[in-house]
């Protein structure tokens, strides 16, 4: 305590000396403030300035890039905030940008990390610096959103610099060191920064933060790139073909940028601790100075299990707890000195490397040790704390239990286990459910389609909706939906009409999330997830086993199975590849959209089917910014010059034009080949509106043209309503001030912005009147 | 600063729990409450919810730890054992799990109309203050949302916080992200301060109540490999009640033409239809009822019905028994 009341903290730094310096007034100015852990990589984004983001939303991380979408709203920052099309595609952005020489950034998590893994070794390969923060959190599958390293494990091998923070506080900090550490002369490499999903990711704790832009400036420095790809006097060629002899020596320069990490690192962490006043050593110690047992665990764990080590010293038990801020240039020389004297350690895995009987940090930690032959520390390890399983205090006193153990008798029971998986209790029984739906329940000609023999194309006679609603549903109520989703109608009414034995696959999305919750399912049909960059291809291969197998008499009964992949706009993103393969491959299946203009099961961010102007939780409006930039993608178009069989809009504000179009997509998807739909899904949360503003939303939509019901039907484009024939043509103003998230654009400020909406909707409007007329379009 | 802020326990943080359904304002009150406590009251602090993908109506829980501010938080596991639980939804009292750990001298703030005493309250600590707020109510009434109201029942209640702090910072959340409910959320809370009532004598229970940690329903040992479910539609035994805010449709059979267009809105598939002819095109269809185990009260069939047969109705104690049509009655109990 200083003569004033304030409390000190004495900051060691590893280049010698010390710094001590009343909490909350740092060699440099600094603020309180109160945050979560991706709020803080976000005001660390915004302080270092960064030129480029290219990120793609991904639980927990989305909300680095919301937070910064709301700041640039504000004219907070000037960073260049680019949507990619999937992980993989941001990635591409973020090497493509840092070639360019400036400072760049990229957020994820999860199956984010994993589809960006193939870019990883190419930037730290060719030794371009950026910063990457991960949220960390469990693959897929089964899906699961919440928090493990099952992600970050797999760019252990990827030659980028991993720092770890174990609390928003470090996430702030190890930012700005990133930056730093990166671009130092002797590294070059790309840097992560991890963070537990949800436990640091979505916590709000006090931290401080730097309020004095001058002197993080002068610490952080400028860019720097040895060579650009932007400076046409000195070209530059990056990625040259390189077989060996060359490769090793190629990868033997990245081993020597890491070993001099481990030199580079702390020093760069020391003198950023001369202006936080805040330490960060390699290798985070607590109450280790005579410890015979000790806790290693990686984040937020670790700070849990502090609070036991507290206690159980309070009772005279020799224990602490070790967990490192760098994971990669792991601290190998560092953990032996620490374990010189510790007779058993207990390493906690937050992710499991299958079939290795250890996970990879206690084979890290294991592997540093056995370089010491003096070194006699007994190591257990326990996989914990799996898809996001909490960790509370009576866990870290069972991890201290056991390993005080195994220091006390000199031996280790049991090396490997899992923690906390639960058994199960046999005499439990599942509920029986609703029975599945058999093909004869659901093939009662609702539809009926006939084949026009002038014009070979499809009609349809549907019979009236009071008797569909006799046809049992293949979907259960008792999903979790929000109230007034249109993703329940959309499929009510596309089922009401498909006829017989049906197997759907849904991308990643609500739909999939809703209806899935395990252990319960909504589906009372052979269902199918696989994540939403894929799906489609899985399920042409699905249809092409299904084809071969029929072929070969394999299948009892011969099942006449029509196959639909069900995704969202976002998933029309991300898997526009796997899909457009599909389209080029003309597999039998219906893709069928739900457009709900976003990814809103994450939380309403932009996709690219999102329109220009409309306001998402990564397109703010502000004074410095008014929604989406860009104006939507025309999906229906793109499959249309895939010369598809079939291709329609549609909207669960028209049932029977849907269901019409539903049972020519069954007709073609069993006889043609594939089948892409759009339906225009309401989505009142994000949308911002009542819950029940359906029908008066969809139908402005259509009739002001922005969402034009069609159909191609071999290559034929029929206008389904034509909003000018019937005198219901509106301008698109009616249609956005209905909502929340677009009233904004009827402001005067936005009359250009609305003026530009308006004249695209007309123009992609009169395209599709003129292809309706043109007997070859 | 106020320095005169101190905690009622030295040895341990002040930890409360809100207990909500999304949509209500449960994470938004936890974290101006817990920002207040940090930045004005120079308290430490630690504010997370738990919830998944981002869904209006389903269960959410904010926690709030709070220390002096020399006290480190290091912890990030729920809070289990709260000072003062918040429930927003009054149909949320009937799961034990709500209260789960409230300690003997807690406090617990529930949302609910005046009158009757709820079931469910004597699982609570006879020690414990529960009190009781028409959130619901008052925030219909200012147009605001019952976040605001639960907010100035809890300032007013608990000791630890100070009124004019807490809607300082409540108008200055607003002044930043809605400038145009300052006005409406600062009399919501207002009357949240003034017209909550303190029921005495409800809980029956001596002691902490014990922590609830449910297991799950399937372990290693029991559960089908690969995470696959075989038993098909099994959300059909899910109840859904608390998803509605306090409102439900309601049909009248006289004005209803049985023309199916409800069935073709309605999000939830809950509504009740009765098939004469059955094979394979019925020869009459005629809607029974709702199903409100299902219903989420969006209203959409309402918004659709040609004849006006739906309308909106209060979800007042008693209906819900008095007009359910099961969908699934010899399935799902």
């Amino acid at each position: 305590m200083t003569p004033n009341g304030e409390t000190v903290v004495e900051a060691k730094l590893e280049t010698g000396g010390s710094v001590k310096r009343p909490v909350g007034q740092g060699l440099i100015r600094q603020r309180a403030d109160f945050r979560n852990g991706n709020e803080a990589a976000a005001l660390a984004a915004r302080d270092i300035g960064f030129h480029v983001m290219g990120y793609f939303p991904i639980t927990p991380s989305t909300e680095v890039a919301e937070t910064l979408s709301e700041m640039q709203a504000e004219g907070a920052h000037d960073i260049v905030m680019v949507p990619g099309d999937g992980e993989h595609g941001a990635a591409g952005i973020c090497y493509g940008a840092a070639l360019g020489g400036g400072r760049v950034l990229n957020v994820t998590s999860s199956q984010g990390l994993l589809y960006a893994l193939e870019q990883m070794p190419v930037q730290a390969g060719t030794r371009v610096p950026m910063v990457l923060n991960v949220a960390t959190r469990t693959i897929s599958g089964p899906l699961d959103i919440r928090g493990d390293h099952s992600d970050l494990y797999f760019v252990l091998n990827t030659g980028w610099i991993i720092l770890l923070a174990r609390d928003p506080q470090a996430v702030y900090d190890l930012n700005f060191a990133a930056v730093r550490i990166g671009e130092h002369k002797d590294v070059r490499l790309p840097v992560l920064v991890a963070y537990d999903g949800f436990f640091t990711s979505h916590q709000k704790r006090r931290l401080e933060i730097f309020d004095d832009a001058d002197a993080v400036r002068a610490f952080i420095g400028p860019p720097g790139a040895p060579v650009t790809a932007l400076d046409p006097t000195r070209p530059v060629t990056f990625g040259p073909y390189m077989n060996d002899p060359d490769l090793i020596n190629n990868k033997m320069q990245l081993t020597e940028a890491m070993e001099a990490a481990k030199r580079v690192i702390p020093e760069v962490l020391a003198e950023l601790a001369t202006l936080s006043g805040r330490v960060y050593p390699v290798v985070d110690a607590y109450r280790m100075e005579d410890a015979e047992a000790a806790v290693v665990l990686l984040n937020s764990a670790a700070e849990t299990a502090k609070e036991v080590a507290d206690r159980l010293r309070a009772e005279g038990r020799r224990v602490g707890v070790v967990s490192l801020n760098s994971l990669r240039p792991f601290p190998g020389r560092e953990i032996r000195e620490l374990f010189k004297n510790v007779r058993a350690a207990l390493v906690g895995d937050r992710s499991d490397s299958y079939g290795a009987g250890n996970g990879n940090l206690a084979l890290e930690i294991r592997a540093a040790l056995q370089q010491d032959a003096e070194n006699h520390t007994l190591i257990l390890n326990r996989i914990y704390g799996l898809g996001g399983r909490d960790f509370y205090d009576a866990d870290a006193e069972q991890f201290f239990a056991e390993v005080l153990e195994a220091a006390a008798q000199g031996s280790v029971d049991t090396p490997f286990a899992y923690h906390g998986a639960y058994a199960g209790d046999p005499e439990k029984k599942p509920p029986a459910g609703l029975p599945a739906i058999a093909a004869e329940e659901v093939s009662r000609g609702m539809a009926k389609v006939t084949q026009d023999e002038k014009s070979g194309r499809l009609k349809v006679e549907l019979e009236p909706l009071w008797a569909m609603t006799a046809v049992p549903g293949r979907v259960a109520p008792g999903h979790g939906g929000c109230p007034g989703c249109g993703i329940f109608p959309v499929l009510h009414q596309a089922y009401s009409v498909l006829e017989g034995d049906l197997v759907v696959l849904f991308q990643t999305g609500c739909a999939m999330v809703v209806t899935t919750a395990y252990p319960r399912t909504s589906h009372r049909i052979t269902y199918i997830h696989n994540l939403f960059q894929n799906g489609a291809a899985t399920m042409s291969g699905l249809v092409e086993m299904y084809l071969e197998r029929m072929r070969r008499g394999e299948l009892p009964g011969s099942p006449d199975i029509t196959f639909m992949m069900v995704t969202g706009d976002g998933g029309m993103d991300i898997g526009m590849g796997p899909a457009l393969g599909a389209a080029n491959r003309n597999h039998r299946m219906i893709i069928l959209e739900y457009d709900n203009q976003g990814y809103m099961n994450t939380g309403a961010q932009l996709s690219y089917a999102t329109p220009m102007g409309h306001r998402t939780s990564t397109s703010e409006v502000g004074e410095a910014k008014t929604g989406k930039a860009f104006h939507h993608k025309d999906t229906p178009q793109i499959f249309a010059a895939c010369h598809l069989p079939y291709v329609f809009t549609a909207s669960e504000g028209y049932p029977e034009d849907f269901m019409r179009k539903v049972a020519k997509a069954q007709w073609y998807a069993k006889r043609r080949g594939l089948v892409y739909g759009k339906v225009l899904s309401f989505c009142p949360l994000n949308w911002r509106t009542t819950d029940d503003a359906a029908e008066d939303v969809l139908q402005a939509a259509i009739d002001s043209c922005f969402f034009p019901l069609y159909e191609v039907e071999k290559g034929h484009t029929t206008l389904t309503y034509d909003p000018d024939a019937v005198g219901r043509r509106r301008p698109v103003a009616d249609w956005l001030g209905l909502m929340g998230k677009t009233r904004h654009l009827l402001g005067p400020d936005n009359a250009e912005r609305l003026e530009a909406i308006e004249n695209e909707a007309d123009r992609r409007w009169r395209r599709l009147k003129i292809m309706h007329g043109h007997e070859g379009l | 600063m106020d320095d005169t802020v101190s905690l009622p326990h030295k040895d341990r943080f002040f930890e409360l729990r809100f207990e909500s359904i999304g949509g209500l304002g449960a994470h938004a009150a936890g974290q101006i409450l817990a920002t207040a406590a940090v930045l004005r009251m120079g308290l430490n602090g630690a504010h997370f919810s738990s919830y998944g993908s981002e869904k209006k109506g389903s269960l959410i829980k904010s926690f709030i730890r709070l220390g002096a501010a020399d006290q480190p938080i290091r912890t990030s596991a729920p809070v289990e054992s709260p000072d003062v639980v918040v429930v927003f939804h009054g149909a949320l009292l009937s799961h034990p799990a709500t209260v789960a750990g409230l300690r003997a001298n807690g406090t617990l703030i529930f949302t609910g109309p005046p009158g009757e005493i709820p079931d469910g309250l004597a699982r609570l600590p006879r020690t414990a203050t529960v009190i009781r707020i028409d959130a619901q109510r008052i925030a219909a009434e200012e147009k605001s949302r019952p976040n605001a109201v639960l907010t100035g029942t809890l300032a007013e209640a608990v000791a630890l916080f100070d009124t004019d702090t807490l809607l300082q910072a409540l108008s200055d959340e607003f002044a930043r992200k809605r400038p145009e409910a300052v006005a409406s959320n600062e009399a919501a809370f207002r009357r949240g301060t003034a017209e909550f009532e303190i029921l005495p004598d409800v809980g029956r229970v001596e002691d902490d109540l014990p922590i609830i940690r449910p297991d799950p329903f399937w372990g290693y040992q029991t559960a089908p490999p690969g995470g696959i479910i075989l038993n098909t539609g099994s959300t059909a035994w899910n109840d859904l009640t608390t998803s509605r805010t306090g409102w439900l449709p309601v049909l009248d059979i006289e004005k209803c033409i049985h023309c199916g267009m409800c069935d073709m809105a309605c999000p939830d598939l809950c509504l009740v239809w009765t098939a004469e002819g059955n094979q394979p095109v019925p020869t009459a269809v005629k809607l029974s009822g709702i199903d409100y185990r299902y219903c989420k009260g969006c209203m959409r069939c309402i918004e659709t019905c040609p004849t006006g047969a739906m309308t909106r109705e209060a979800e007042t104690p008693g209906l819900v028994a008095q007009l359910n049509k099961p969908l699934f009655p010899q399935l799902v109990d």
